[in-house]
């Protein structure tokens, strides 16, 4: 009995989630990085992809991105009003809405975040990407929930 | 699958008449000849075929099955084909860029059990979990997404059903897409994993009869499933049939709107998945004239389109593929058509209703034509006939 309980136990601290994050260019991306610079401890856990806009982010990534098991997606862009193209995080705030309803219908909706960051919270995204590796694998893979 | 053994050897079939190039519906708008295809096969070609990608282009209308003299499957054989497309990473272009292609396939994981919300159920409509009756909903809850009126349908239906049965309606809380996007796209195992899944939650429910109303699920749901598993034997009807039975069976008539003094004229769009899809013997199109020819004795008139039956035009879209301007074309066609004869285009496929809507956003000249669902009109008139025994 013992030994079966270790080895589950090892397979749960071996759970490493994947994740891809979406970054803006201008805001997030640059949070991000300030995040690095100054030297902020966050999970290896995420793939950063690199768009010019969180307006560029199709529901359809996201979609992809579960489609192929990836365990969580996080999308990032500049605050309401700091979008570089004026109104692009707004039209992604309104299809995300609509997506998550979606994403209930199919049970993912915990695996899925639209965030706001500045080029100036690095701290920020590197909470972010902690609480968010932590939901995750609380939840455990997605290819055998 | 209909094409069981060599694929070169069933093609031999073909004497190369040509007729299914005449008649195609896709070389209308660009050059494509399912009989030079076929002859290249034969040939021994395939493998060349299968490269050039240009499988993709079909549009599975079944147009030239039905003009075909040995009845040669083209829509079959691309079916295959695009599986092996797919293998060779030849990828289509999907239109959406592949939204609901990729909600399907995410549905097919075996882990992903969907959660279906019902706050789209009328009011005083009654509704189970384990019944006689199922209504197979589809996936008009999740286009929802983008198209505001896609509910429609699946409310009407219900609450024709509601009005003739006396018992609660059965909807599955689990139920997944039928998976014929993916079928058509090649993707047959991630199709396979929905059809099981769904078999089992029909057979848990207990139902003796699956209605639905979208022409897409019911090919897949009437062909495509026994054709697979031969264990699923549950009866299946469309709204048209289920319609036509009651009609037929003196339970329900039509009764005339009282505030619609104005005269509706109608005409009716067969889409491909119940019309050239389906076997000659279910008689599809004499029971869908039947509804009409009884509507018109309530005041509406029906006209038929130029094209109409087995003739019928394709919408352009099928499977989210191919979508373009080129299809627009075709779509465009069909609404002048529908223009010429009604004012209101009746349909029994939701997708068909979407492509078309969807092109009245951008072209004017065919937004004063109406396009509903078949039970979009008939909700008002239905009247339910009381049973003189029971009394
Ligand atoms: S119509 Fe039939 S027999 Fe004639 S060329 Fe086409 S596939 Fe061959
Ligand atoms: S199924 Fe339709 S588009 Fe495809 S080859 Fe036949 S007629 Fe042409
Ligand atoms: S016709 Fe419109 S609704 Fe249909 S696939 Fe194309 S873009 Fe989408
Ligand atoms: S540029 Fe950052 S969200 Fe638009």
């Amino acid at each position: 009995m013992k030994i079966v309980e270790k080895s589950s136990k090892k397979q749960d601290i071996e759970f490493k989630p994947n994740i891809v994050c979406f970054c803006c260019n201008w805001c997030s991306y640059a949070g991000a990085d300030l995040a690095g610079v100054s030297r902020f401890q966050y999970p290896a856990s995420i793939r950063i992809i690199r768009v010019m806009c969180s307006g560029r982010v199709e529901p359809a990534f996201i979609l992809k991105s579960f489609k192929d098991n990836i365990d969580g997606v996080l999308v990032t862009g500049c605050h309401i009003g700091d979008c570089h193209y004026i109104s692009g995080n707004e039209f992604t705030k309104d299809r995300f809405e609509r997506l998550t309803k979606i994403l209930k219908f199919l049970g993912l909706e915990d695996r899925f975040r639209l965030e706001w960051i500045s080029a100036s919270e690095g701290k920020k995204f590197a909470e972010l990407i902690t609480t968010f590796t932590n939901q995750i694998k609380k939840l455990g893979p997605l290819n055998n929930i | 699958m209909v094409i069981k053994g060599k694929l070169r050897e069933y093609l031999n079939n073909c004497y190369q008449c040509a007729m299914c190039s005449g008649i195609c519906q896709m070389g209308r708008i660009q050059k494509y000849t399912p009989s030079r295809i076929i002859q290249l096969i034969i040939e021994g070609f395939e493998d060349r075929i299968v490269e050039s990608g240009m499988l993709w282009d079909c549009l599975t209308c079944n147009s030239c099955l039905e003009k075909c003299p040995y009845e040669v499957n083209f829509a079959e054989i691309v079916r295959d084909a695009r599986n092996k497309m797919l293998d060779a990473r030849i990828m289509p272009k999907i239109a959406h860029k592949g939204f609901y292609t990729l909600l399907s396939e995410i549905m097919s994981k075996e882990n992903i059990t969907p959660e279906k919300t019902f706050e789209w159920v009328p009011s005083g409509c009654k509704v189970s979990e384990e019944g006689n009756i199922l209504y197979f909903v589809g996936c008009a809850p999740l286009f929802n997404y983008e198209f505001d009126e896609s509910m429609n349908n699946a409310v009407d239906t219900l609450k024709i059903l509601c009005k003739i049965e006396n018992e609660p309606i059965v909807l599955l809380k689990d139920e997944k897409c039928c998976g014929h996007d993916l079928l058509w796209q090649g993707k047959i195992e991630a199709f396979k994993k929905l059809a099981i899944h769904n078999i089992k939650a029909f057979e848990r429910s207990g139902a003796s009869l699956i209605v639905t109303s979208c022409a897409e699920g019911y090919r897949t749901l009437k062909i495509d499933y026994p054709s697979m598993f031969e264990n699923f034997n549950i009866e299946v009807k469309h709204l048209v049939e289920y319609l036509y039975e009651k009609l037929k069976a003196n339970k329900i008539k039509f009764k005339k709107e009282k505030k619609n003094t104005k005269i509706l004229k109608l005409t009716y769009h067969d889409p491909c998945r119940l019309s050239r899809f389906l076997p000659k013997s279910f008689n599809i199109y004499e029971k869908i004239r039947y509804i009409f020819k009884e509507l018109e004795k309530i005041g509406y008139v029906y006209n038929e389109m130029v094209h109409n039956k087995s003739n019928s035009l394709c919408c352009g879209v099928s499977c989210w593929l191919n979508c373009s301007d080129k299809a627009k074309a075709l779509r465009y066609h069909r609404m002048l058509e529908a223009k010429d004869v009604a004012d209101n285009l009746i349909t029994t496929c939701p997708k068909c209703e979407i492509h078309f809507r969807c092109l009245q956003n951008d072209t004017e000249t065919v937004q004063d034509i109406n396009v509903i669902d078949l039970s979009n009109l008939l909700e008002n008139v239905i009247e339910v006939i009381p049973s003189k025994q029971n009394k």
